[in-house]
């Protein structure tokens, strides 16, 4: 029944956008973008229902949900595996396109649409052709479904139970968060590019092209932020993976993004300001979008290993074409617009805001491109030199990590850029006494803690750029005429410079030991004891927990080892966390036998520092919310 | 004028730092954050949690207690993982790091001959 309808209603949907893909009719424009949200919509829901039913004769069902499995989980197998997630993929671009079609429409034509109903047929597509959620259960293995049709009205198996999620996905309820932020933002970078795209093919009918670009990046790149973060907040706090960022492909296929758009972000102001780096604007918006499909190729079509990898299938053939249409109609349109492109201004005051502006695009840039080639590049050594290598966090802290740096300093000027080059005398004198200030706290800070120059550049910029825009923002915040986005950026720029202190904290000074132990024990560890009690087990019906509670003079805690029935996946551990401003006591455990423990407990500084910083880069449109005065 | 040479006393101060309070990362932490957990997809030993890299862990604790050289430990791991098993390959392939940085100096000069102007 669910397989029946979800495959009819995806040809229906598929059918929809190319009807919408044709029509000249302003009218059923309107009507066909809803009706296709609407459809899927339902797709959605339909997939739910299913999956709330158990109803395993529809092959992705049975693979990637379980009886056992408990409902908010059920929920979130929606996006647990592949073929679900472009579902996901699908509706976040039919919102996305409603959306578009309500506040950015160009007036006159109806050339966006068309490439916006384009770009989703090739997603839909998919779902229709190649690999659907939907698809019927023909061949049953032995927990879950081996093979599966998309002809509809076959005979379907059933299988019994289920096979479930994979453990790492049903461990917390941040898997019904993360993934979908992720994706809005993901997909929300299609906007900027459909907005670009459609403005510049003609471009006598609309000139808006760059606000219009610039308002509809902000969205994707702030859920894209929340994602991001949200992802490293679980793996740190949950998965017991120690770490919140691994220079995992995926976690980088999702930073290249962030990057461009965040370095887009920037040079559209200076468009708007001054008419220069046209041409490089509109390279930034269709890199932000080819970045996403090209991201989904790498990571989902096999070529890379990766924590996050699931199922390949054909889906890499199918993306490496979308992304070869996509870019030869970038190319095309671009090629359209060389004249225009030609009367973008050059640059006169390289110490007055272009200046700035265009070191920030320089070095936002050049990291995206760095991190694009360390993930890229096992798979070239592998190719060519048939050699296997691994590209880990050293690469990209010898070089992103000194650029980022650079960039942080840069911000110290973004509170009050002129466009005239800027006086570093007069600069200097405006802003010694907090200077001074912020060099004071940080000498105070760095004693006692392991120090290398990397360190201490860190911590003093941070600190500067914390005062100022601290200082700044309770000058000015009164004064309404300022611009909206100015106050965006100024909080961005706070959160950012938070971060960097938790982060670089983090990195220099953490470390670890491990303790063997038995239960009613006490250890010592960082100048505070610990006490340790006899675990506990505790049976579910999807899985069995051991826990191990452990006591320090305030709190008890509990590390814990998950094992998931039906899976043959390694079991998790999730830590126990101690935690205050500075640092974490951070333990996992390793069961040994009945009473005996092997405790690996780090001392993890800035985390909560970074988080913080982070959630305020997060709340930085709220600004933007505020009505022009 | 004095709180010039305020700002610059204070650099001074942070500039010497490092010189009275060396950065002591033990060995151990390090050679373990380099090394990849071969059965846990993508993470390094210090990280993972699972039973491989913990045994894996163990016996890097002992190499380096029986104070055996960082050439001599490589050698250990590579011989028996294969290449890949070294997350910080750079210090033997010194063009990990150079090719990048080499694209990233012909970008910038590209962008920046765009843009500018001569007086």
């Amino acid at each position: 029944m669910i397989y029946n309808l979800g495959i009819l209603f995806s040809w229906l949907s598929f059918s929809v956008l190319i009807y919408l893909f044709f029509t000249k009719s302003k009218y059923r424009v309107h009507l066909l973008v809803r009706v296709n949200l609407f459809l899927q919509i339902f797709l959605f829901c339909l997939l739910e229902i299913g999956l709330f039913l158990n109803d395993f004769s529809v092959s992705y069902i049975a693979n990637y949900s379980a009886v056992s499995t408990p409902p908010l989980y059920k929920f979130a197998s929606l996006w647990g595996s592949l073929d679900g997630s472009i579902l996901l993929w699908n509706l976040c671009l039919s919102i996305f396109m409603f959306l578009y079609l309500k506040y950015y429409k160009i007036e006159n034509s109806n050339l966006d649409i068309k490439i916006f109903s384009f770009i989703t047929i090739f997603f839909v597509g998919y779902t229709v052709f190649s690999s659907s959620p939907f698809a019927g259960c023909i061949e049953l293995a032995t927990i879950g479904c081996n093979k599966s049709t998309l002809i509809p009205f076959q005979n379907t198996l059933m299988s019994n139970l289920g096979r479930g999620p994979n453990p790492l996905l049903q461990n917390h309820p941040l898997m019904a968060i993360h993934p979908p932020m992720l994706y809005i933002g993901y997909v929300g970078m299609t906007l900027p590019f459909v907005a670009a795209t459609s403005r510049l093919f003609k471009r006598d009918q609309s000139d808006d092209w760059i606000e219009v670009a610039e308002k509809t990046t902000y969205v994707p790149w702030l859920f894209l932020t929340i994602g991001i973060t949200l992802g490293a907040a679980w793996s740190y706090e949950v998965l017991g993976w120690g770490g919140y960022w691994a220079w995992d492909p995926v976690e980088n296929v999702s930073f290249i993004p962030w990057l461009l758009a965040t370095a887009f972000l920037h040079s559209s102001k200076i468009q708007k300001s001054s008419k220069t780096l046209l041409n490089w604007n509109y390279i930034l918006v269709g890199l932000m979008f080819l970045s996403t499909i090209f991201g989904t190729f790498v990571t989902r079509s096999g070529v890379l290993i990766s924590v996050h990898a699931f199922s390949n299938g054909n889906i890499g053939t199918y993306l490496l074409i979308g992304l070869t249409i996509f870019s030869l109609l970038f190319i095309f349109i671009g090629s359209k617009n060389i004249e225009y492109f030609s009367e973008s201004k050059k640059i006169n005051n390289w110490f007055g805001k272009s200046g700035f502006f265009v070191l920030n695009n320089i070095i936002l840039f050049s990291s995206a491109l760095v991190v694009f080639i360390g993930t890229i590049f096992p798979l070239f050594y592998e190719t060519i030199y048939d050699r296997q290598i691994t590209i880990g966090r050293a690469y990209y802290d010898i070089i992103v990590g000194p650029m980022l740096l650079v960039l942080l300093c840069l911000m110290i000027f973004s509170i009050k850029l002129t466009v005239k080059n800027i006086n570093l005398n007069s600069w200097f004198t405006e802003n010694s006494n907090l200077l001074n200030l912020s060099l004071a706290i940080a000498i105070f800070l760095l004693i006692n803690l392991n120090n290398n120059y990397f360190l201490i550049v860190t911590t003093a910029a941070s600190i500067i750029l914390i005062l100022l825009t601290i200082k700044n923002m309770v000058k000015r915040i009164r004064i309404t005429n300022t611009n909206k986005t100015y106050w965006t950026g100024q909080i961005a720029h706070l959160g950012i410079a938070v971060f960097a202190l938790g982060i670089i904290l983090n990195v220099t000074q953490s470390y670890s030991t491990e303790k063997e132990i038995n239960s009613f024990q006490e250890f010592e560890f960082n100048n505070s004891s610990f006490f340790v009690y006899d675990s506990i087990e505790e049976n579910k019906p999807e899985k069995t927990i051991i826990k191990l509670p452990i006591s320090n003079e305030i709190t008890t805690k509990y590390t814990s080892l998950n094992i998931f029935r039906n899976s043959s996946q390694q079991a998790i551990s999730s830590p126990a966390v101690f935690r205050s401003l500075s640092n974490d006591i951070y333990i996992t455990v390793k069961f040994i036998d009945e009473d005996s423990y092997k405790l690996i407990v780090r001392n993890n500084y800035g985390i909560l520092i970074m988080w913080i910083g982070l959630f305020i880069s997060s709340i930085s449109f709220i600004p933007r919310l505020k009505k022009r005065v | 004028m004095y709180k010039k040479y305020l700002t610059f006393a204070l650099i001074t101060i942070l500039a010497s730092v490092p010189l009275f309070l060396p950065n002591d990362e033990s060995r151990f932490d390090e050679w373990s954050k380099s090394l990849l957990c071969p059965v846990c997809q993508g993470e390094t030993i210090y990280d993972s949690p699972s039973e491989y890299a913990d045994d894996m862990r163990s016996i890097l604790q002992e190499q380096i207690n029986n104070g055996m050289t960082d050439n001599d430990i490589y050698e250990f791991w590579v011989t028996r993982y294969g290449e890949r098993i070294i997350t910080n390959p750079i210090e033997k392939n010194y063009e990990i790091v150079l090719i990048p940085l080499f694209l990233v100096l012909i970008f910038i000069y590209v962008f920046l001959r765009k843009l500018y102007v001569k007086k």
